[in-house]
């Protein structure tokens, strides 16, 4: 059966149980208790709780296990005697089967189509199987839930008990998220160690994925070009141009503005932040890439990249304005007005003020939001796709080519190479190694910014 | 900040001086000077921010001038004379079904390249785009007593004869297009196909739709997911949690997951959704379809969860304990309060923080590339598990295509997208500044 006819249905049963029940719980004789315990709707919501959860739950894993039950009852088809033994061909037939299953005019291998008939069967057996389990387990829930709904039923208690469940599980999907990321990330390396000793990923200077020694493939994974390219653009050129723009703003925003200024030039700031990474990227290669090859080019670098680190780094240090600016004005307003006042009082100009007392104060959340801001230019990836370059150079030459890890996870990742090979897993390597800088930037900073907000307090 | 007097440095003997004279020479020009460091400052920092503003204006000007040729097309009036291209079908043939099938099959794809060489001469069937005949199709069948007489049509220009027209092409290109103006053949019109057609090889046929129908199904993937699982826990950290290690632990993570960069998400994505599972020594496939919309809106539900959580939760603090005390001290039970009272009251301040997340999302192009959204997409996703890509992906291909006619094509779908993203943020503040209580 269709599954979104499917979930039509289960849902169409939990409506019918939520409305048969609360009538059932309207007509309750109030002769005896006077006063209910619970709404009759919510007697209603405990019998549809009952219809469409466990059919839900049920129908999740179902969708899990059927695949692998669809894949054994194939095998066992005479046809499938001739399938290869490697994993990898039987499973690009089977898929193949399965396409021809649904959809019988595509052409494929001849043995998928002998297999398709097979497939077509098992899949249209378990989906029925499956079906009919869910909507009997909607039935027999509903029936369960329909025959306590009495009088005095405590019907508020037991829904409030699962709407609390829902709630808590939501909760953990963050937990569940970061422990998915954490431990992919570190199964997927795991494997890539087992091939590649780490301290040549790590230590080694030569980094060219295309051709990868089989014998001792850490030879040509080494990712210190990338950590550096990384540093250069992210930490160096994008912080040159972030931090005086994004701190300057701030000052002037906060300290100097006007309100009507202020109101028109914040939310351009906060644009400047919405504008899609993509179209970053598209305008540093278009536009700021070939002007700075140009600017090489006058300043006696005939051979200058068109796809030098500048460009990227100057494009990316833009984007990241705002995000400074607005950690900056943050841990400036946090600065009590007490020590303004009275550096004013004392006759210090505005800026004497601003350079001698509100910085200084507010140095520690200023230092939190660089590290935030780094940490985000690091792990920024669109702009460095599109206008850095792929090769792997340890330069001080900002028009020079830099790459830098998330470029490389992108090229590693979009070519053609098989799943398993030390090249992909190298991605997951670089993953690693990016979110546990930025985790440990992130943890950093939130602490310093905790610090200095306990020091006002 | 009171210090024991003990501490206090012992009050120094003040020699006696004469005031400070502020009159002197000197201590003007010390003023001065003082004053000068200040504009100064006060320059600087209008500097920084002028300069950020006038990037952003630049950003914008450049993609509006690249790309609003890209919102028009560059017709050629062709002059078809069918009865001497004896296409091998009749009018007849043109009201069925299968009227499609028998033109394509007819040659109508030559019959229009001879008849522009023999109208423009030897070189005259690269004046007009690959796609033309398709233009032809449609209006014969529109119109099929036109097999038996000689027509004029509009078809769309080739993309070189499209650059040359915008005054960008090569100078043979360029002097084509000026002749044919003088001949008055050339017309410009808008390019409605641009927001009703997909992808292709030919910049001059191609559109969003595909790309923008993949967004929107990402999206709804993505919002359904994100949006209640987030304001549900945002509730649960709010209003119930106890404060142990495991509710820190849930609030870390999520603090840190926001400032997780978004191509780790992909990595995720790759790794979980489509990588391959074992259960009980049972291979399973990948868990997902490969470049689906369901799994790219899985990706960034995970991504924007946080933005969510941290703006709900934000807005439901600001809901004041008087209201749920009041509801409690009538009678009702801890999931009315927060479903009846505390809830719709936060629901201004949640919306807003899901817009924004939204709007990031719609931006996002990283993760998608990894989970392999970034296919040649010809045919518009018909539901979620259909293979899809999303507008900015689709800006990234089109970037790295090598045809000219490629930037204006980019930039044109930049300019729907910051539309779109500029809408969904004015719509976030217009919320916050329409429905915001100080309580």
């Amino acid at each position: 059966m269709n599954f979104y006819a499917l979930l039509f249905l289960i849902a169409g049963l939990g409506l019918i149980g939520w409305l048969t029940a609360r009538a059932r719980a309207a007509r309750f004789d109030r002769g005896v208790h006077r006063r209910l315990h619970s709404l009759p709707s919510q007697h209603g919501w405990y019998v549809a709780m009952w219809t469409v959860l466990p059919a839900l739950l049920f129908l999740a894993i179902w969708n899990l296990v059927s695949p692998g039950l669809v894949r054994e009852a194939v095998l066992q088809a005479p046809a499938a005697a001739q399938l290869s033994d490697f994993d990898f061909e039987r499973d690009a037939v089977l898929a193949e089967a399965r396409h021809i299953a649904e959809d019988p005019s595509a052409d494929g291998d001849p043995l998928a189509r002998q297999l398709a008939p097979a497939m077509g069967a098992a899949r249209a057996r378990y989906g029925w199987i499956g079906s009919g389990v869910a909507i009997l387990l909607a039935f027999a829930g509903g029936a369960f839930a329909f025959t306590r709904v009495r009088a005095g039923f405590r019907a508020r208690t037991r829904v409030e008990r699962g709407v609390m469940m829902i709630l808590l599980v939501a909760s953990l999907i963050a937990i569940l998220t970061t422990l998915g990321i954490f431990l992919s990330l570190l199964w997927e390396s795991l494997r890539f160690f087992s091939a590649v000793p780490p301290g040549d990923f790590l230590f080694g200077t030569h980094w060219s994925p295309q051709v990868i020694d089989a014998v001792h493939p850490g030879q040509s994974l080494g990712a210190v070009p990338l950590f550096w390219g990384t540093f250069f653009i992210g930490a160096v050129i994008a912080m040159i141009v972030a931090i005086p723009f994004g701190l300057m703003s701030a000052i002037y925003l906060t300290q100097y503005a006007p309100p009507h200024v202020r109101a028109w030039m914040k939310p351009m700031l906060e644009t400047l932040a919405g504008v899609p990474t993509v179209v970053y990227g598209y305008f540093a290669a278009l536009t700021v890439a070939p002007a700075v090859r140009d600017l090489a080019v006058m300043l006696g670098m005939p051979f200058a990249s068109s796809e030098s680190a500048l460009a990227a780094g100057l494009v990316m240090g833009v984007m990241i304005i705002p995000f400074v600016s607005s950690m900056a004005d943050d841990s400036i307003a946090a600065v009590p007005t007490a020590m303004r006042d009275g550096s004013l009082a004392m006759g210090a100009t505005t800026s004497e003020t601003i350079s001698r007392v509100l910085l200084p104060a507010a140095l520690p959340g200023v230092v939190a939001g660089v590290l935030l801001a780094v940490s985000r230019a690091i792990g920024e990836t669109m702009i460095v796709v599109m206008a850095a370059s792929g090769a792997a150079n340890i330069t001080l030459n900002p028009f020079e080519s830099a790459t830098t890890v998330t470029k490389q996870i992108v090229d590693l990742l979009t070519g053609e190479a098989e799943f398993d090979s030390p090249k992909t897993l190298a991605a997951f390597a670089l993953g690693l190694t990016l979110f546990v800088i930025t985790l440990l930037l992130n943890v950093v900073a939130l602490r310093v910014v905790k610090r200095y907000r306990e020091a006002y307090e | 900040m009171s210090k024991p007097p003990a501490n206090r440095p012992a009050a120094q003997e003040v020699p006696d001086r004469a005031p400070t004279d502020w009159k002197t020479q000197s201590m003007q020009k010390r003023i001065r000077r003082r004053y000068a460091a200040e504009r100064r400052f006060r320059l600087l920092g209008f500097a920084a921010v002028v300069l950020s503003a006038a990037f952003l204006a630049f950003l914008l000007a450049t993609m509006v001038t690249n790309g609003w040729r890209g919102f028009l097309r560059t017709d050629v009036a062709l002059t078809i004379d069918f009865p001497a291209a004896r296409l091998p079908v009749t009018p007849a043939q043109l009201g069925t079904a299968g009227a499609d099938l028998a033109l394509s099959g007819a040659g109508l794809e030559d019959a229009v390249k001879n008849a522009a060489v023999a109208q423009f001469g030897p070189g005259g069937d690269a004046l007009v785009a690959d796609s033309a005949w398709l233009r032809v199709r449609d209006a014969l069948k529109h119109d099929p007593t036109m097999l038996d007489r000689k027509v004029t049509l509009h078809v769309p220009a080739s993309t070189e004869l499209d650059q040359a027209h915008g005054g960008d092409g090569s100078p043979e290109m360029a002097a084509a297009a000026a002749r044919l103006e003088k001949a008055g053949a050339l017309s410009t019109s808008l390019n409605t196909a641009f927001l009703s057609e997909s992808d292709s090889t030919d910049p001059v046929a191609v559109g969003i739709w595909g790309a923008l129908k993949g967004s929107l199904l990402t999206m709804a993937v993505t919002f359904l997911i994100a949006f209640p699982v987030g304001v549900l826990s945002a509730i649960y950290l709010e209003e119930y949690a106890p404060r142990n290690r495991w509710t820190d632990l849930i609030e870390v993570s999520i603090n840190n997951l926001a400032a997780v960069p978004s191509i780790i998400f992909g990595l995720l994505g790759l790794a979980v959704f489509l990588g391959t599972w074992e259960l009980g020594g049972r291979t399973i496939g990948p868990l997902l379809p490969r470049s689906a919309a369901l799994v790219g809106g899985l990706t960034l539900a995970l991504m924007i969860m946080p933005v969510i959580v941290i703006a709900s939760r934000n807005a439901i603090k600001a809901v004041p304990p008087s209201i749920r005390d009041a509801a409690l001290g009538i009678g009702a039970s801890q999931i009315q309060v927060v479903f009846h009272h505390v809830l719709p009251l936060a629901m201004p301040g949640i919306m807003t923080g899901t817009i924004i997340g939204m709007a990031r999302a719609l931006g996002e192009t990283a993760p998608l590339l990894l989970i392999g959204m970034r296919a040649f997409i010809v045919t518009p996703p018909q539901g979620f598990t259909d293979p899809a890509t999303v507008l900015p992906v689709q800006i990234f291909l089109w970037s790295d295509e090598v045809s000219r006619g490629f930037i204006e094509k980019t930039s044109a779908a930049i300019i729907v997208l910051l539309v779109f993203l500029l809408a969904m943020n004015g719509l976030a503040i217009y919320l916050r500044n329409k429905f915001e209580t100080r309580w």
